[in-house]
């Protein structure tokens, strides 16, 4: 009677210790979970003006969309294909850890902390920004080294937090900070006059101004206090995820390169002779099933979402109310710093 | 000599039972050890075959950031583990300053509800009913949107010249100079004073001489700050361009949530309050006003008292709500434990030691209130009925 009475609870328990000491669970390859869910889970942020906003239809656009569709263009055949998930500054890696996301496109500095501890890795950089500061127009003020004592509104857990702290000590100026965990919280708050400056990237001061009421009213100091390379990351440990995602962005980029447009791809995929092209377009060589992609996957990346300079000039450049020059985003060739490996 | 408990048979059960209650004890206490050494070891290893980075190490590290509001120094080359103590010091600042608020809005509001007056009466159900059926994030963002939004620029501020400053960089009081030392002799006289003045009073006052001891002490702690202040020298809030220094300052973010969590725990201590009051026999009141007490004094020294024990045990919990609401600190911007959590967990990606750090404090926390709630239960209840 006794034992009877007993068995299940030594039953439960076996289980429970085998649960408990089973092997540390992996992920499984992610292309393989990509292809089975048809979907390419996408990490953006909340509300980045040019980079990953949604409109009222709730469409998302921005270059960092534009990124993710990418991939999915590549990996699934079609850019819509793509899951968008919204993420503030402080889950965006830890979601990516969890394996909740299968890209994090997301505007994120590339730091060696970041890159060696967090568990996951840099694909590449979409674009070279630099933390700068907004003041309002009324204050006057033309330079960095006239903000000593000013309260600042900065976003938590940024690069911009840990830089300004370095840059004010370092200046021996002291200042007050209001951290808020998302955008839209420190742009009510900096847009009610609570704090005189907002400190962050460049781009997303420019991203953020759009959204005054009157965007005159506001002036982004010219100094730039830091290097701020933004890119795709993905987990640690799936090197052939690694390689789709770092090489979709040389694929946006030697599109450019080539001249290869959204609107003359398929024309230039029969006229166009020259060897590169050929290769690039999956004409002459099948490079996509190196990465486990098929031949025309460059080609669908261009087909979807254009070049690199096509998809800038769409969501950040002086045609949009961002108005961002090309600057050092321009291409190597044009006196910029974006450079591609060769595609072969 | 005893005689054995009924028969050997029975016995020999009752020995059956212990043994098989201590078995089933022992396995489960057994099973749970093992389901967490387990857990620990899978995160261990998890978090090694993904090569994130674990272990409280990082706490001697440097962090970094500058923390906006300090009750004392902190700067960004400071550690992690002084960064933790600030936001814990930020936490415990805004949880004590709302319990008293809210306890004294509660008690008010709960006999409001109590009054015969209609209107108060209603006034008191309206004050309830809004706060306590509304979210307290959406509290906490009206109340600073309002702040921030209505206030003045620090260079327009509302100042009563030398003494105090409303802006949008918050509210700056004039303090002594010697901020500390007021503050520790204030305490000594009031405590002194407290314990003078309830003697001399409870000879010749049966009822109330603790209230008149608080009283008494405040009065008497106010005017030692204030002497110290004279003595000793002011530091005065002044605007210079757009930096505000000396004087004591509460921050908008400060102010917001000290404001929100004690409206929204306020509504509930005022229905505890109601609560204890209504559960006291009507018997006692009738009584109380057939001895010719007045209604109030009925009220301070038969219901109040009685109330009060069936009070204290649900005040403890909303004390304790009060503390872990505090984490909302984070939408609104003020540098609580979970807001300088929340930046560590980013700058060093080590969510799981932040987390525990996080949850260890606010248990102790709430321990705390716990032990010194249930001490003030035992003093209750053992007043003589």
């Amino acid at each position: 009677m006794l034992r009877l009475s007993l068995k299940p609870l030594f039953v439960t328990a076996a289980s429970t210790a085998a649960i408990a000491f089973a092997p540390a669970a992996h992920a499984g390859k992610t292309l393989d979970a990509v292809k089975a869910r048809g979907q390419v889970v996408c990490g953006v942020n909340t509300s980045g003006p040019g980079f990953s906003n949604a409109d009222s239809q709730g469409k998302w656009t921005g270059l960092d969309v534009d990124f993710c569709r990418a991939v999915a263009a590549a990996v699934l055949k079609d850019a819509d294909k793509v899951k968008y998930v919204p993420l503030n500054s402080q889950q965006r890696f830890a979601s990516l850890q969890a394996g909740e996301i299968d890209v994090l496109s997301r505007n994120s500095t590339w730091t060696l902390t970041r890159d060696a501890s967090l568990g996951v890795v840099f694909t590449g950089i979409n674009y070279y920004d630099g933390q700068g500061f907004m003041v309002p127009a009324k204050l006057k003020i033309d330079n960095v080294k006239k903000l000593n004592g000013a309260t600042m509104c900065v976003q938590a857990g940024t690069t911009s937090e840990k830089n300004v702290a370095d840059y004010f000590a370092a200046q021996g100026m002291k200042y007050k900070s209001v951290v808020f965990d998302t955008a839209e919280a420190i742009t009510s708050a900096f847009f009610a006059g609570r704090c005189q400056v907002y400190t962050t990237d460049m781009s997303d001061l420019a991203g953020a101004r759009t959204k005054a009421s009157n965007p005159a009213e506001y002036v982004i100091l010219p100094q730039v206090i830091s290097k701020e390379p933004l890119g795709a990351s993905v987990r640690r440990g799936d090197d052939e995820w690694f390689e789709i995602v770092r090489w979709t962005q040389f694929a946006l980029l030697e599109a450019e390169e080539y001249g290869l447009t959204q609107a003359n791809v398929d024309a230039q995929k029969t006229a166009n002779k020259d060897p590169g092209v050929q290769r690039f377009l999956g004409v002459s060589e099948d490079t996509g099933k190196l990465l486990g992609l098929d031949a025309e996957w460059a080609y669908r990346i261009v087909k979807a979402v254009g070049n690199y300079g096509e998809s800038f000039e769409r969501n950040l450049g002086p045609k949009t109310p961002i108005g961002l020059p090309r600057g050092v985003n321009n291409l190597w060739t044009k006196g910029g710093l974006m450079y591609a490996p060769p595609i072969r | 000599m005893t005689t054995p408990i009924g028969d050997a048979a029975w016995r020999a059960r009752e020995r059956a039972r212990h043994r098989r209650e201590w078995l089933v004890q022992g396995s489960l206490a057994l099973i749970i050890v093992l389901v967490i050494v387990g857990l620990a070891q899978n995160v261990v290893a998890n978090l090694e075959a993904r090569q994130i980075k674990s272990g409280f190490g990082f706490l001697a590290d440097r962090a970094g950031f500058e923390i906006g509001e300090l009750l004392f120094d902190f700067t960004s080359s400071d550690s992690y583990l002084r960064a933790f103590a600030v936001a814990m010091a930020n936490t415990l600042r805004v949880s004590l300053f709302g319990i008293v608020l809210a306890s004294l809005l509660g008690v008010i509001v709960g006999v409001m509800r109590l009054s015969h007056h209609a209107l108060i009466a209603w006034l008191g159900s309206a004050y309830v009913e809004v706060f306590r059926n509304t979210p307290l994030v959406i509290q906490l963002l009206a109340i600073y949107l309002l702040v921030t939004e209505l206030l003045p620029d620090s260079s327009n501020a509302l100042a009563l010249e030398g003494i105090a400053l409303l802006s949008k960089q918050g509210l700056q009081v004039i303090v002594p100079a010697h901020g500390l030392e007021a503050l520790l002799v204030a305490l000594v006289v009031g405590v002194a004073a407290a314990i003078v003045a309830t003697k001399l009073v409870k000879r010749w006052l049966e009822i109330g001489a603790g209230l008149i001891g608080v009283a008494c002490a405040l009065v008497a702690a106010a005017i030692a700050w204030v002497l110290v202040g004279a003595i000793g020298g002011w530091s005065r809030p002044e605007v210079d361009g757009f930096l505000i220094s000396g004087g004591a300052s509460l921050t908008p973010e400060f102010l917001a949530l000290w404001l929100g969590l004690s409206l929204f725990t306020s509504a509930f201590i005022a229905e505890l309050v109601r609560a204890g009051v209504l559960a006291v026999p009507i018997g006692q009141s009738h009584a109380a006003l057939a001895l010719g007490l007045t209604r109030r004094q009925a009220m301070a020294s038969v219901l109040f008292p009685q109330a009060l024990r069936l009070a204290i045990p649900p005040l403890a919990s909303q004390y304790m709500n009060l503390i872990k609401n505090s984490s909302l600190a984070v939408v609104i911007g003020y540098p609580d434990l979970v807001s300088i959590g929340n930046t560590s967990i980013n700058q060093n990606g080590q969510a799981l030691e932040v987390i525990v750090i996080i949850m260890a404090v606010y248990l102790s926390l709430n321990l705390v209130v716990a032990v010194i709630m249930g001490a003030v239960n035992r003093r209750v209840t053992r007043a003589p009925r």
